[in-house]
């Protein structure tokens, strides 16, 4: 297996990349992409370290929390893209810039 | 350099360049598509690291559900005739941000004196049973919780795509 460096250097890049992602687009359904990647790489790291990590207290514990944060991502998206729907619904836009009411 | 690592390194980077492919491309369609190659390329990565269940999960849940709302909202939201640009006005700095998270985030990594054995010849496989065992007796209360969180997330999310009756 490569050295946990290699691992964790490449998934500071996914999440690099995500953030670009969430700072540049601006069609709402493209950032919730860049967050899913975020979220991945986040996932990612977790379970290198569990992985590479001591065996004795059970190994687990990194896994099942990239498990519960994969269901959460799940609950998150499903949410998030309602509110896209409806905002398009009600404003006809699905980017972020242009839904600006509560701007002051 | 064993197979193992060649496949581990040319996995991340089909991973890396169809990441790069969602925040870059011109159309909103294609980006989708990378997307679907980036959440395979994370599910091989969790194969690579010996994790099965998460590549399942992964797979079932990212592959299968998430694409398809995506697929779906993106659908429903592109009915616009003028072409619109895909990048806001902040998109230098946003990428100069991006950079710097980057170059703070490898430096810590790499500096980091990691205490865990990394030249270890070979990483335990994570067996199925195992998984299984532990989140039925350590990690119950956690998983009941996040069960009735989907639930509630997935009625609020049917609750607001329902089209109420207009008043205005």
């Amino acid at each position: 297996m490569p050295p946990i460096e290699h691992v964790l250097v490449i998934n500071a890049i996914l999440f690099a990349i995500g953030v670009m992602g969430v700072l540049t687009r601006r069609n709402a359904i493209l950032i919730l992409m860049s967050v899913e990647i975020m979220l991945s790489a986040v996932t990612l790291n977790l379970v290198a370290f569990a992985v590479y990590g001591k065996v004795e207290f059970g190994n687990f514990t990194g896994i099942i929390f990239a498990f519960f944060l994969i269901v959460v991502a799940a609950a998150e998206v499903a949410l998030a893209l309602g509110i896209v729907v409806r905002t398009f619904r009600n404003r006809a836009t699905a980017n972020v810039d242009e839904v600006n009411l509560l701007k002051w | 350099m064993s197979a193992t690592e060649i496949i581990f390194y040319a996995i991340a980077a089909v991973m890396l360049l169809s990441a790069l492919g969602v925040t870059l491309a011109g159309n909103i369609v294609y980006a989708a598509l990378l997307f679907i190659a980036t959440l395979g390329g994370v599910a091989a990565v969790y194969l690579l690291l010996t994790v099965e269940f998460l590549a399942l999960v992964q797979l079932l849940i990212y592959g299968g559900a998430v694409v398809i709302l995506i697929l779906f909202a993106l659908m429903l939201t592109r009915a616009r005739e003028r072409p619109q640009a895909l990048f806001g006005k902040s998109r230098p700095f946003g990428v100069l941000a991006a950079m710097g998270l980057l170059a703070g985030l490898i430096a810590a990594a790499v500096t980091t004196d990691w205490v865990s054995p990394a030249d270890r010849d070979g990483i335990e496989p994570v067996p199925f049973e195992a998984i299984g065992d532990v989140i039925f007796t350590v990690w119950v209360v956690p998983f009941i919780v996040v069960g009735i969180l989907l639930s509630i997330a997935l009625d609020g999310a049917i609750l607001l795509a329902t089209p109420e009756d207009e008043e205005d």
